[in-house]
């Protein structure tokens, strides 16, 4: 007998508003974001899966990278900003008062539009974390340098100058230093705030076959101006406009048939 | 989703590359709607040099077919084109390949017009004429609910297909009981059959212009699918 599938196999999409808790990383309920009087953030809840790369989209100023920076409490800095509303990370609210900034830093690792190596050398760089946590074993440290550095994809071109200063290399390097430096604790969510906006293509080219690598081992969240940046290297994809979640589903769906006008406006460049 | 507003891209250019490519469609749309007309004129008339007319224009349309197919090539390549955007443009190759094959059925039938009948067998010229003009007018309903967009009229277009089967049906069994009657007639009815035939093809192709249309507005892939799937899953929902 002879069957032909029809589906093709990676065509399955996620119902993601009834997404089970096993396959949930991040439950976010109910988000609302004040600056001061300003509300940033409207009333924001999703659910995002897994192992999965999730991207928000939007125009500036949307709180596209205000409700990232809420998953891992970079708003906490900010003055007079009241959040509401709730985020779960393995079902444990992350703003309950009780949680520890720094270890939750140390589950949802970030990664900034500018690369940001420190002042060190390549292989410090990727180690700061761990000599943060009190490991100083040369052994485990030299071990993780290379997990770290092959899990960025960058391991073959600074595996012979481990010990120069990180500012020595290009762009694109530095920025998988710094994911490398992120992934070095192992955390199981990463937050890439615009990661290749300053990047060259060929660099962003790597940077996003490298996050489409990472989603193996981590939950991937990325806020990009690109759309065609998120079309490739998303699962799902978020819509936002102006503080609100417009439209959040598979990226095959949203940027071919958008359930919203605002969307479709936004995604053909009609937006404005 | 309904009213798409084609001149609101911030990129005026990629506006005028999208407005010169629906020109370029209606204007292909338009040279074989008069392909087909003429042929069947030249079939009516048994008017020869209107018939090679028909077969020496044809190259027009290939011709665009080509050019279209390249600037959906350069749009896809330059804009990346999303949303219905993409839609657009799928629907607008798939179109042309349509447009293209319908006017090589139109050299078809003009074909007829350059073999002589007798005058017993004028009567299937006349029934073909009026299947003719019947397909034509599909035709151009089509292309007018291609222009505007229009998922009511494409989807009216579309029902109307099975009328186009029935008559070439109908056509079908006349032709076959005459060619019984008289064997020596069938080369000259065999060119009527395969000009009906051609009709009914014509008719198709009109319908696939129609799914597009629908694909485009509503973003549903709605071939093979029966017509009554469409109307409950597609055209009832708003």
């Amino acid at each position: 007998m002879i069957s032909i599938e029809t589906q093709f196999k990676d065509v399955k999409s996620l119902d993601l508003a009834n997404l089970p808790e096993e396959q949930t990383a991040l439950s976010i309920n109910n988000l609302s974001l004040f600056y001061g009087e300003k509300q940033a953030l409207q009333d924001v809840t999703m659910r995002i899966p897994k192992n999965q790369v999730t991207a928000f989209i939007g125009p500036s100023g949307c709180g596209k990278s205000t409700l990232l920076r809420c998953i891992n409490r970079m708003n906490d800095l900010v003055d007079n900003c009241r959040i509401e509303g709730e985020i779960l990370l393995n079902g444990l609210d992350i703003y309950q008062k009780s949680v520890d900034v720094a270890a939750l830093r140390r589950n949802i690792g970030m990664v900034f539009q500018r690369p940001n190596p420190f002042p060190k050398s390549i292989y410090e760089n990727v180690v700061y974390g761990l000599r943060l946590q009190g490991k100083n074993d040369k052994r485990v440290l030299d071990e993780a340098v290379e997990k770290a550095l092959k899990g960025a994809a960058l391991w073959n071109e600074v595996k012979d100058r481990l010990n120069d200063s990180a500012f020595g290399l290009s762009g694109g390097q530095q920025q998988r230093l710094v994911i490398a430096r992120a992934i070095a604790i192992e955390p199981k969510v990463m937050l890439l705030d615009e990661p290749t906006s300053a990047l060259d293509p060929i660099s962003t080219l790597t940077v996003e076959e490298l996050i489409s690598s990472l989603k193996e081992q981590y939950t991937v969240v990325i806020v990009t101006h690109n759309m065609q940046q998120a079309a490739r290297v998303s699962d799902q994809t978020a819509f936002m406009y102006m503080g609100d979640l417009i439209e959040y589903s598979d990226t095959n769906t949203l940027f071919t048939t958008p359930s919203k006008k605002q969307t479709e406006d936004y995604i053909t460049g009609r937006y404005g | 989703m309904e009213n798409f507003n084609l001149n609101k891209h911030i990129s005026g250019q990629f506006n005028d590359e999208l407005e010169n490519l629906r020109n370029h469609v209606l204007k292909m749309g338009g040279l074989v709607e008069q392909q087909l007309a003429d042929a069947l004129t030249a079939v009516e008339n048994t008017d020869r040099e209107l018939a090679h007319q028909v077969l020496t224009n044809d190259y027009k349309v290939n011709l665009l077919e080509v050019s279209i197919d390249e600037e959906c090539a350069k749009i896809i390549a330059k804009r990346q084109p999303a949303a219905s955007d993409l839609r657009l443009i799928l629907a607008i190759t798939k179109t042309v390949s349509d447009l293209e094959r319908i006017g090589d059925e139109a050299g078809r039938i003009a074909k007829v017009a350059l073999a002589s009948f007798s005058s017993a067998q004028q009567d299937f010229l006349t029934s073909l004429n009026s299947m003719g003009q019947r397909v034509l007018k599909m035709l151009h309903n089509t292309l007018d609910a291609f222009v505007r967009m229009d998922v009511e009229a494409a989807f009216k277009v579309h029902k109307y297909d099975q009328k186009i089967d029935r008559e070439y049906e109908a056509m079908t069994r006349q032709l076959m009981t005459y060619m019984m009657e008289d064997p020596r007639s069938i080369p000259k009815v065999m060119d009527v059959l395969w000009s009906s035939r051609s009709l009914e093809r014509i008719g198709d192709r009109c319908q696939n212009i129609c799914e597009y249309v629908i694909y485009f507005v509503k973003g549903k892939d709605v071939r093979h699918i029966t017509r009554e799937q469409i109307q409950r899953d597609i055209m009832d929902k708003k």
